[in-house]
């Protein structure tokens, strides 16, 4: 299983998610994700089970498969709630009750 | 360790600035002066959020202004920029910006640790609003210390 953070450098912000995401699925008790981030000109469809981005790629990511919209790069409850949602649906055992 | 980059000479304060441009103006001139940007990476920033690049909003009023290596980064940096009143990011009501970073990263790799830090540093939410609520220099750096890690 992979999660790929995206954003427009690969830099900024799609480093940020990446790191609150391996903290988050740390929290969640969740095992066997890798988490890593790119640019988004360097992003191909199945490149990653889950891609999870900003709002403002939404658009440019749309035929990317599987595609997670963050509002906020910074906000962890958001990402928590993301996070776990798409545990959910991907079938992953969510084995520690996290932080909220 | 943000404290190797955020000092009393990147962290800054502006009152009354007049948008965005003079905003991105104001946070890369600490880096401009030191070497670690050459013009270029002022030119990148403005342009790619002229062109929509909004991306840069993290959220809770926060912007990081960063562009690519190739775009002009001589050594890594890090400064910070609270302006008063909020500065409108591309002059777009959904994007005000109160406290403006700016990013020079030579490759993805030399940054890795301040990101991880300005990661747990913006992602931790008391910390966060004691911030945007520093006022000094002295401030900011009193809220990095009390960073966990």
């Amino acid at each position: 299983m992979k999660f790929l953070a995206v954003c427009s450098t690969g830099l900024g912000s799609s480093f940020m998610v990446h790191m609150n995401i391996e903290k988050v699925l740390k929290e969640l008790g969740i095992n066997g994700v890798d988490v890593d981030h790119a640019d988004l000109g360097s992003v191909a469809k199945g490149d990653a089970d889950t891609i999870f981005v900003g709002a403002d790629l939404a658009d440019a990511t749309s035929d990317l498969g599987d595609v997670v919209v963050l509002n906020s790069i910074i906000d962890l409850n958001e990402l928590r709630t993301k996070v776990r949602e798409t545990a959910e649906r991907k079938g992953l055992a969510i084995t520690a009750a996290g932080e909220n | 360790m943000l404290n190797d980059y955020l000092n009393k000479d990147t962290i800054r304060f502006a009152q009354n600035v007049g948008g965005w441009r003079e905003a991105i103006d104001l946070v890369t001139a600490p880096l401009l002066e030191s070497g670690s940007i050459t013009s270029a990476y002022v030119d990148a920033i403005t342009a790619s959020i002229a062109a929509g690049g909004v991306y840069i909003d993290l959220g809770f009023g926060i912007a990081l202004a960063h562009s690519r290596p190739e775009n002009g980064v001589q050594h890594t940096g890090l400064s910070s920029l609270r302006v008063s009143p909020t500065v409108l990011l591309n002059d777009d009501p959904q994007h005000p910006i109160d406290l403006f970073l700016c990013l020079a990263a030579t490759d993805a790799n030399a940054h890795l640790e301040t990101m991880r830090e300005l990661a747990s540093l913006l992602s931790d939410e008391q910390l966060c609003t004691q911030l945007l609520a520093a006022h000094t220099s002295a401030e900011v750096l009193a809220v990095i210390q009390k960073m966990g890690n």
